[in-house]
């Protein structure tokens, strides 16, 4: 082994079998949250280590360390007793690391073979050796059992989701991989596919890969995985052998926090029922039904890609619904854009608020009173003197903090900018206002604020759904609850029921209607 | 930090006085630095040009220059660019102007003389200011709305749409005119007034640079109406709003209940139509309805908007400051036209400064942004 330039630590005492990838104290702040906190860890060659934990425990963050796409705060990353400070993924590369993210970056306009060589395709005499690289990738294809559904000659825009994971594996073999890490690869693949790629893992593992297996799917873990680590706020819980773990241990390890300072909402009675949503299915959703009251704050829970964010933009007309029916006020309404969302008394505050829910150029009073500007004008003449002071007044009410209203929006902090998207949604006066993630990226000042105001707005007779994937805030704030996963909702929970367990369960469980409509896919 | 911040706004001094402050608010940091060049620029042009023994500089400053040569110089350009800033603040570029312009152009001719394709249609009466000046106006409402067609229900790239109908325009002219040949209007007067016209005459204004007051030219009334309105347009009504936001941030602009369609659709309309009017202008001008009157003129004109500062991406920019910059064009080749400087030269000047204008506002930009940032990380 060559000597590296950087001062190596003095060698670890007890023996570790080579290939061994050692995670020492690693730490990694972002504003307002630590990510990581003093994580150490070994991945060992030869065996499946799965990471687990809720959204925002920490897995990406570690994984995109690790892919050198993150520098840790401190902390040291070592392989063979050489330490690395990796300086981009090209390093990790170099070094036979490899992150398979979930959506691979592949070139479209060139085929499978190039894809995988892509940046060191053989030459000969200057030109590409198209014979050679075939010759190569098939090989390779076949030797892992891959080549009939991976043809060489499909381009990488005709490529399934399962065959860009492949061919971003099939890069990393090609390379010698000696860590590979997979963050939740079964996503998006059919089950069948899911039988390949396990077969696959196993038979790197055995050649003595050492393999990191991100998922949300417990079962998958319980079957693949060799050891488990679970993530928690950032800080690693628990590394067991998964033979000693089964699917209620891996969720209380999970959630396992406490729910100590989080915000309790005053409830109210709630009134009538101000949004029914029936029998809805679109591209993302399948037969979703739930209603919500006046007065009433409703959870939406479930993991990342439930498709809670996908209802919300279903229901406000900006993503399109196949059929069923939604009823505001007791009103069958047909919503196809968000003006005629907002027309019939809806709000919506995005996930993204800056991509999707400001004009980050623009000043706080236009984004504020742009969706009551008809309402301000007439004969198309914005009423400025009216506007400054209804605006001025959702400002105080809200106390954002900004020098003026004429302020740009992208100079306020998150928070901030989050209580103009909202200040512009309670202007409107809507019957239902949407909000998903509201406190998301928002310091945890900003975040009472923001918890005391949706409970303010519910007490005023506003029908909330409240969509987020933080499950202290949604059981702390919610009067109901609905659990989705996979584009369903597999449960609805009262306050008095919901526990991050119970919760939890209905999002992650790999029940029989998820499998059931892979099968009908 | 906040010695970065306020340096990079603006040299003059605005802390001092209340009245002060507010009038340089009001004017806008980014106007000051267009106000600032033109009065350099005026500068070059009637002294410094003299210590470097150019002749002609003192000929600036006289009624014959400013109120014959300048004022109806900036007047076509100008028009153009004022419909072309409501585009590029929505995030667009409608390209083909000078093309509707030429459609235009042919069309008040073809109406006011009663030839050519639309002009034998017999729709409108023949020798009527009205109609002619309508009839242009109109045709570059429908070439308008023919390019929001296409990029709103076709989801063609605006840059892209124009681009083809700038061709395809260009040829409809000539189709337009018959046999392609230019119409003459010269037996018009009623007509050719709104180019050679002129209002106040007789105002009792003394010579200025040793010539006369000669009025202000109708062309230019026409000109400075459309600006306000176009002003009054983006800056007061639910309609400018919309489209800052439209350029600013599509998305959210479309998730607080804006229909972008519809908007974009008006968007184009308003440009094409003044894009005809320009065309008619054009006609009067040059007393012929000629397919290649516009030929050209789109560029200029989205040069002036961009020397006028607004975001190439969209959602930044203002009608006053795109008239500060069509003024800034017209100062510059009408300065160099008295020194002597041939068109050649001048084209040269006008690409520098375009590009030096707007590596200027990156800089200013990047440090702002650097000045912001680097205060965000300390709090």
């Amino acid at each position: 082994m060559t000597i590296t330039a950087s001062a190596s630590p003095p060698p670890e005492t007890d023996v570790r079998p080579p290939g061994t990838l050692e995670i020492r104290n690693i730490c990694k702040a972002f504003p307002n949250v630590q990510a990581l906190d003093n994580v150490s860890l070994d991945i060992r060659p030869g065996e499946v280590l799965a990471f687990v934990g809720e959204n925002g425990a920490g897995k990406s963050t570690l994984l995109k360390i690790i892919n050198g796409d993150y520098q840790p705060d401190s902390g040291t990353l070592t392989l063979d007793g050489q330490q690395f400070s990796f300086s981009s993924p090209y390093a990790a590369h170099k070094a036979g690391i490899r992150v398979i993210y979930q959506e691979p970056e592949i070139v479209p306009g060139v085929d499978v073979a190039e894809n995988i060589w892509i940046g060191e395709l053989p030459q000969r005499g200057g030109f590409v050796d198209r014979r050679r690289l075939y010759e190569q990738v098939q090989k390779g294809l076949e030797e892992y059992g891959f080549a009939d559904i991976l043809p060489v000659h499909l381009m990488g825009d005709e490529l399934s989701p399962a065959q860009r994971q492949l061919v971003e594996i099939m890069r990393a073999l090609k390379e010698g991989v000696r860590v590979l890490a997979l963050d939740e690869p079964t996503s998006s693949l059919t089950d069948e596919e899911v039988d390949r790629l396990f077969t696959l893992v196993r038979r790197l593992r055995d050649e003595g890969v050492a393999i990191i297996y991100v998922s949300h799917r417990i079962k998958e873990i319980l079957e693949l995985c060799d050891r488990v680590a679970v993530l928690r706020d950032g800080r690693l819980i628990a590394v067991r052998p998964a033979s000693e773990l089964d699917n209620n241990e891996i969720v209380r390890l999970m959630v396992g926090r406490e729910i100590s300072d989080i915000f309790q909402r005053r409830r109210n009675d709630t009134g009538r029922e101000v949004l029914r949503v029936e029998n809805l299915n679109s591209y993302w959703h399948s037969n979703v039904n739930f209603h919500i009251n006046a007065g009433e704050v409703v959870g939406f829970a479930g993991l990342v890609g439930a498709g809670r964010s996908e209802l919300a933009k279903v229901i406000f007309g900006e993503m399109p619904k196949i059929s069923g029916r939604v009823i505001i006020n007791g009103k069958e309404v047909d919503i196809s854009h968000p003006e005629e969302a907002i027309n019939n008394g809806i709000g919506f505050a995005p996930e993204d608020r800056k991509r999707e829910g400001l004009v980050l150029i623009r000043s706080v009073l236009e984004n504020a009173s742009i969706a009551i500007l008809k309402q301000l004008s007439r004969f198309t003449f914005v009423n400025q003197h009216r506007e400054r002071s209804v605006v001025s007044g959702f400002i105080e009410k809200l106390q954002v903090r900004t020098p003026s209203v004429e302020q740009e929006v992208s100079k306020l902090s998150g928070g901030n900018q989050q209580k103009v998207v909202l200040a512009r949604w309670l202007a409107a006066k809507p019957k239902v206002l949407i909000l998903d993630e509201p406190t998301r990226g928002i310091d945890v000042g900003a975040k009472a604020e923001i918890y005391r105001l949706i409970d303010d707005l519910a007490n005023e007779g506003l029908g909330i759904m409240f969509i987020s994937s933080e499950l202290p805030e949604i059981l702390g704030l919610s009067d109901r609850i609905y659990v989705m996963q996979n584009g369903r909702i597999t449960g609805e929970l009262s306050a008095a029921e919901a526990t991050e367990e119970a919760v939890l369960a209905l999002a992650m469980a790999d029940q029989l209607t998820a499998t059931a409509s892979r099968s009908e896919n | 930090m906040s010695n970065e911040a306020l340096t990079t706004q603006t040299t003059t001094p605005v802390k001092r006085d209340g009245t002060f402050k507010r009038v340089i608010n009001a004017i806008g940091t980014d106007n000051l630095t267009l106000i600032f060049a033109l009065v350099i620029l005026i500068f070059l042009v009637t002294v410094v040009s003299g210590w470097f023994g150019l002749t002609g500089g003192d000929k600036f400053f006289s009624w014959q220059n400013l109120m014959n040569s300048l004022a109806q110089s900036i007047v076509i350009v100008g028009l153009l660019a004022v419909g072309q800033t409501v585009v590029i603040v929505g995030g667009a570029l409608d390209i083909s102007v000078g093309s509707v312009a030429s459609m235009g152009s042919v069309v008040a001719a073809s109406v006011l003389v009663g030839v050519g394709t639309v002009g034998a249609l017999g729709i409108f009466p023949t020798s009527n200011v009205f109609f002619a000046v309508l009839a242009g106006i109109l045709t570059g409402s429908v070439a308008g709305l023919i390019n929001g067609f296409i990029v709103t229900k076709l989801r063609v790239n605006a840059t892209i749409a124009t681009l083809g109908t700038l061709a395809a325009f260009a040829g409809f002219a000539f189709l337009l005119a018959p046999d392609g040949k230019p119409i003459g209007v010269v037996t018009q007067p009623a007509f050719t007034w709104l180019a050679q016209g002129r209002f106040l005459t007789n105002l009792p204004i003394p010579d200025l640079g040793g010539t006369k007051w000669v009025g202000i030219p109708v062309l230019t009334v026409i000109f400075l109406i459309v600006t306000i309105l176009f002003h009054v347009l983006m800056r007061y009504t639910t309609f400018g709003r919309s489209i800052y936001a439209l350029g600013g941030n599509p998305t959210a602009a479309r998730l607080a209940g804006i229909n972008l369609d519809r908007l974009r659709i008006i968007m184009f309309v308003l440009s094409g139509s003044v894009a005809g009017l320009t065309g008619v202008l054009l006609t009067s001008r040059t007393t012929s309805g000629n397919p290649v009157n516009g030929t050209g003129l789109e560029l200029q004109a989205i040069t002036a908007v961009f020397l006028g500062g607004a975001a190439t991406s969209g959602g930044k920019g203002t009608i006053f400051a795109t008239f500060l910059a069509v003024l800034l064009v017209g100062v510059l080749n009408n300065g160099m036209n008295l020194l002597g400087f041939n068109t050649f030269v001048q084209k040269v000047a006008l690409g520098f400064l375009l590009v030096a204008a707007v590596a200027l506002s990156q800089l200013r930009q990047a440090r702002a942004e650097k000045a912001r940032t680097s205060t965000a990380a300390k709090s």
